[in-house]
């Protein structure tokens, strides 16, 4: 496929895939990381000193900060980890017991799937994938015939990263507790872009990442766990308290955090959910539903574009997929950056039953992702070069 | 000769809880590295007036912030201070 190179503006840079990571971060998570490594020194909980108290002081907040967004009365059942991958694996490997059996959606990311797969193949567990429609919404009448007496954990994907489609919660949770069985929610995707109540909606797991709605830097994120799951840690080691004894503690958070905290991170993680509160959850989100609702409607306008997922953009969240008619969507991304400086993501996007449901497996599909940042104009700009890569598309 | 009690935390979290519960309200009170003498849990602990334990206590048991333990130390410069521990019941 040839493209005028002449017509290109490479010093634009639009970024569509906030999916992935959210970028740009509001200024001050720049600022709060940069000061936290220059100017708090100590490490978190270990040596007493006043500094190591401040960088204990913002860990502590950014909890509680975490806590109030979420609706959680108890700071301490919120947990640090790497990233929402990380906190599955802790969710996951925690929670499973011999002999048990878990039902997951077929929108799951590979962060749920391959932990599960492999305790399936150690003959640890056994699985029921939830299957979904076209658009996404799970099935909710297989859902009530999956259950058996082993079962003791639903997983579901809160948005897919995908398409876009969010899961109806309330009803799948209802379902599983009926059945005296636990839900855990990977929120990956919806974390700091839909207003998640997790008191109201009784969850009894929830993973999250800093680094995307949340607006925070990378290498942060957390599991919610609710009073009563006990969860075996995943890593054991140092945190500062009953150094004498070789067991790791049993109070919550330390009991699923070891090692030394992302303290420059989370600095950052917490201006991100300070520019949320301030801002409002409500107008972000209003702001990226009507991005998604432009950007769909002109997407289908052209004959030789198939968009996935729901049509009403209030049931989606973050990622909308698409494809244009005979071609490869790799080469559509590339060309997409070479020659209009446009960021997405294409591919299987790390959820192969997914694609698998939409009919797109394993070619995938072209991924957008606007955010919070994202402008009406840039959404025009975008249009304007797929309406010139599919017209060439048509020359051949 | 000074005598001061110190109240110790399971975790940095609840010492760090304690400091901001106990900030909000008229209580006075310092968080200071765990003196040697009385325990190797959480490194950070509160130091307080004797008289003001009690209070402070109970603000905490009732504020969900968990404490691991409750001492009198009569502290004379670097000498090794005399310990007691205290038993919440026996609190003014």
């Amino acid at each position: 496929m040839n493209c005028n190179k002449d017509s290109v503006n490479h010093e634009l840079n639009l970024y569509f895939d906030n999916s992935a990571t959210s970028w740009p971060k509001p200024e001050a998570v720049y600022r709060a990381a940069e000061l936290q490594m220059r100017q708090m020194c100590g490490n978190p909980g270990r040596s007493g000193h006043t500094r190591m108290l401040e960088a204990d002081r913002l860990i502590y907040r950014t909890r509680e900060a975490l806590a109030a967004l979420f609706k959680v009365d108890d700071p301490s059942r919120i947990i640090f980890a790497l990233n929402a991958t990380d906190a599955l694996n802790i969710a996951l490997k925690g929670f499973l017991k011999t002999g048990d059996h878990v039902i997951f959606t077929a929108l799951e990311h590979n962060s749920v799937l391959r932990p599960l797969g492999t305790m399936r193949r150690n003959g640890l567990i056994t699985t029921t994938m939830l299957p979904c429609s076209l658009e996404g919404y799970p099935d909710l009448e297989f859902l009530e015939n999956a259950y058996q007496p082993q079962t003791s954990l639903l997983v579901i994907n809160h948005a897919s990263n995908v398409i876009g489609t969010v899961a109806p919660l309330r009803k799948m949770i209802e379902s599983a507790h009926k059945k005296g069985v636990k839900v855990l929610v990977d929120a990956a995707q919806t974390a700091g872009t839909i207003d998640i109540d997790i008191a109201d909606l009784d969850i009894d797991l929830l993973a999250f990442t800093g680094h995307k709605s949340l607006l925070g830097p990378t290498g942060t994120g957390g599991l919610y766990v609710k009073v009563g799951i006990d969860l075996k840690p995943l890593r054991e080691g140092g945190t500062g308290s009953h150094s004498e004894i070789d067991l790791h503690p049993e109070s919550m958070p330390e009991r699923l955090e070891a090692g030394t905290l992302n303290s420059a991170g989370l600095a950052g993680l917490l201006e991100g959910i300070n520019f949320i509160r301030e801002t409002g959850l409500d107008q972000i989100r209003e702001h990226e539903t009507a991005l998604r609702r432009s950007l769909r409607e002109q997407l289908m306008e052209m004959r030789q574009i198939t968009v996935y997922g729901p049509e009403e953009a209030a049931e989606c969240a973050g990622s909308l997929s698409f494809t244009i008619r005979d071609t490869d969507c790799g080469e559509i991304g590339y060309i997409l950056e070479n020659n209009f400086g446009i960021l997405c993501r294409t591919g299987l996007h790390c959820a192969p039953l997914a694609h698998q449901a939409f009919g797109t497996f394993p070619g995938g599909t072209i991924r957008l992702s606007p955010g919070f940042f994202t402008k009406a104009g840039d959404i025009q700009f975008l249009i304007n070069a797929i309406r010139e890569i599919v017209a060439l598309t048509e020359k051949g | 000769m000074a005598t001061n009690c110190y109240v110790t935390f399971p975790t940095i979290f609840y010492a760090i809880r304690a400091e901001s519960l106990l900030k909000q309200k008229d209580f006075t009170f310092k968080m200071v590295p765990v003196p040697r003498s009385i325990s190797s849990s959480c490194g950070t602990a509160l130091r307080c007036a004797c008289p003001d334990l009690s209070k402070i206590r109970q603000y905490l048991a009732d504020h969900q912030t968990e404490m691991e333990g409750l001492y009198q130390l009569e502290e004379d410069g670097f000498k090794m201070p005399i310990v007691k521990e205290l038993q919440s019941d026996e609190l003014q």
